[in-house]
């Protein structure tokens, strides 16, 4: 006969061979390996102060003919702690979620039991099939002042332990960081940054229910952070950047009028633009870049008329500045 | 998409926004009264308050599934009752008034005020739906008055921070309104409402 026995880690266990007499001939086995007389009193099997290790499969066999007279899976655990509880709304206004741990593990099976009151009202929390420890509510209330009390009870074979959260509808309401956070160098501008962003794809009605922002950046050589709160929009334009050094940048997300902010996004880095010394090279890449917005346009070639090599006497400098105006010409064509 | 705006949708959606400029500036002072008077009447802010007679709750089931008109009237019908209200606070404060609550006498007549304000603005939208504004009798037809019978002091305080919570809840409600009836769509008003096009 087969069967789970759960004991707490500490404990004396004391296992009776079946139906077999105290003083009968038997031979345990934890595991497939023989366990020494020690342990034993007459038949019974006595472990004492148990440990982890000590989980497994004991078996206890008739002394002569080998029969299996017993067999016990033991588990060593513990009760259950007071679990950890979080309930938040990240897409108001359509419902909240709770989720749940443990803070040490039991080594054995827990399940969890959880109810949501609102007022008198007992209100359903659809455990979620992933992740496990999830469970989420619809609101059938808006703008309730009545506060919602949930308790979650945690039992396993050893004990059982609960925790109770209470707060109301506003106060869980948090968005989920912003998402697709992008930031550009400004072409021309050393001291900018172009920042954008959307919104967390899990916020419902963004229209009805606006966010507002707040957006962190600093170079990644100081450690201060500049902060701009945003009441609309989701793009903004850093003019204070330290030119050429490299920022990092975060944004965060809130309600415009209840909850709390969200976590910060993903870090993005990005440099200001700087003007590089190859620009600077020709007269006409200067002319090609400040008139072009994209650089599709590529210089041809016509430097080489003004390369030393090239020079012959004074009718030079009229060619050069021949195809300076050609290359002037062509530039106002692509603006 | 973007066909030109009627002037009456144009008017309706700059009221909507004053509106709801309004309402967060209201929420913003009722919070703070909130705080000012929870300390200076000597309450617990977490304490339950039991839904008081006269206070229209802001709660409501299926706010999304209201029509323009019926955020309007209800909107107007709650702000009325907490003019009632405040005004009966305001005159309870004066009579239990130390120099300590002068401070709070003044946010409450403040508070009224914006209240008030907020009303007049909501019958002034529901003229633009070309509704037909509820007369404020209507609302005295229950069996308990606003003028409600003697309460202890006790049973003042504690009802005075009912009525401030559902304001300060009232008030979000109001900006989601205003922000849903501001929303370019006809689903926004009833259809009798849509009378824009002329």
């Amino acid at each position: 006969d087969s069967h789970v026995q759960y004991e707490r880690v500490g404990a004396d266990v004391t296992m009776k061979c079946g139906s077999m007499d105290w003083d009968a001939a038997v031979t345990w086995t934890a595991n497939g390996t023989d366990i020494d007389e020690s342990h034993l009193n007459g038949s019974y099997l006595i472990l004492k102060s148990v440990d982890l290790s000590q989980s497994g499969q004991y078996s206890c066999y008739e002394g002569s003919s080998w029969h299996l007279k017993y067999q016990t899976y033991l588990r060593v655990g513990t009760p259950p702690k007071e679990p950890v509880l979080m309930c938040r709304s990240n897409n108001y206004p359509k419902g909240f979620y709770c989720s749940w741990h443990l803070p040490t593990p039991t080594y054995i099976p827990n399940s969890f039991n959880i109810s949501v009151i609102h007022g008198t009202k007992d209100m359903v929390c659809e455990k979620d099939a992933i992740p496990k420890n999830r469970c989420h509510i619809r609101y059938l209330q808006l703008f309730s002042t009545v506060k919602y009390k949930v308790t979650l009870t945690v039992t396993n074979p050893l004990g059982k332990n609960f925790t109770t959260l209470t707060f109301d509808e506003f106060a869980i309401v948090k968005p989920d960081p912003p998402e697709s956070v992008v930031a550009k160098p400004v072409p021309n501008n050393p001291r900018r940054l172009e920042v954008s962003w959307q919104n967390p794809s899990s916020w419902p009605d963004p229209e009805s229910f606006p966010l507002k922002f707040f957006l962190r950046y600093r170079p990644l050589i100081l450690d201060q952070w500049q902060h701009v709160e945003l009441s609309d929009g989701t793009s903004h334009t850093i003019t204070d950047a330290y030119a050429g050094k490299e920022y990092i940048i975060q944004v965060a997300a809130k309600d415009n009028d209840i909850g709390t902010w969200s976590d910060w996004s993903v870090a993005v880095h990005a440099t200001p633009w700087t003007e590089e010394p190859k620009h600077l090279t020709t007269e006409a890449q200067v002319a090609e870049t400040t008139s072009a917005s994209t650089s599709s346009f590529m210089a041809p070639p016509t430097t080489k008329i003004c390369d030393k090599g090239a020079m012959v006497g004074s009718g030079a400098m009229a060619v050069c500045w021949t195809a300076g105006l050609v290359m002037a010409a062509y530039s106002v064509l692509f603006i | 998409m973007a066909a030109a705006e009627s002037p009456s949708a144009a008017l309706r959606r700059d009221l909507c926004s004053r509106g709801i400029r309004l309402a967060g500036k209201m929420r913003a002072d009722v919070v703070d009264l909130l705080d000012a008077y929870v300390e200076q009447q000597g309450l617990d802010a977490s304490a339950s308050v039991a839904a008081v007679e006269g206070v229209p709750l802001a709660a409501v089931e299926r706010w999304d599934e209201q029509t323009g008109t019926q955020r309007l009237l209800e909107n107007l019908a709650a702000y009325r009752a907490f003019r009632a209200l405040l005004a009966q606070m305001l005159e309870e404060q004066r009579e239990q008034l130390g120099e300590a609550d002068a401070g709070l006498g003044r946010a409450l007549a403040a508070v009224l005020l914006q209240v008030s304000a907020f009303a007049y603005h909501l019958e002034e939208l529901l003229r633009l739906e070309s509704r037909e504004i509820p007369g404020e009798e209507e609302e005295e037809e229950e069996d308990g008055p606003p003028p409600l019978p003697r309460l202890s002091l006790f049973e003042q305080k504690l009802r005075g921070l009912g009525v401030l919570r559902e304001l300060a809840q009232w008030a979000v409600r109001s900006v989601r309104d205003l922000r849903q009836l501001a929303k370019p769509s006809p689903a926004a008003s009833t259809a009798p409402g849509l009378a824009e096009s002329p």
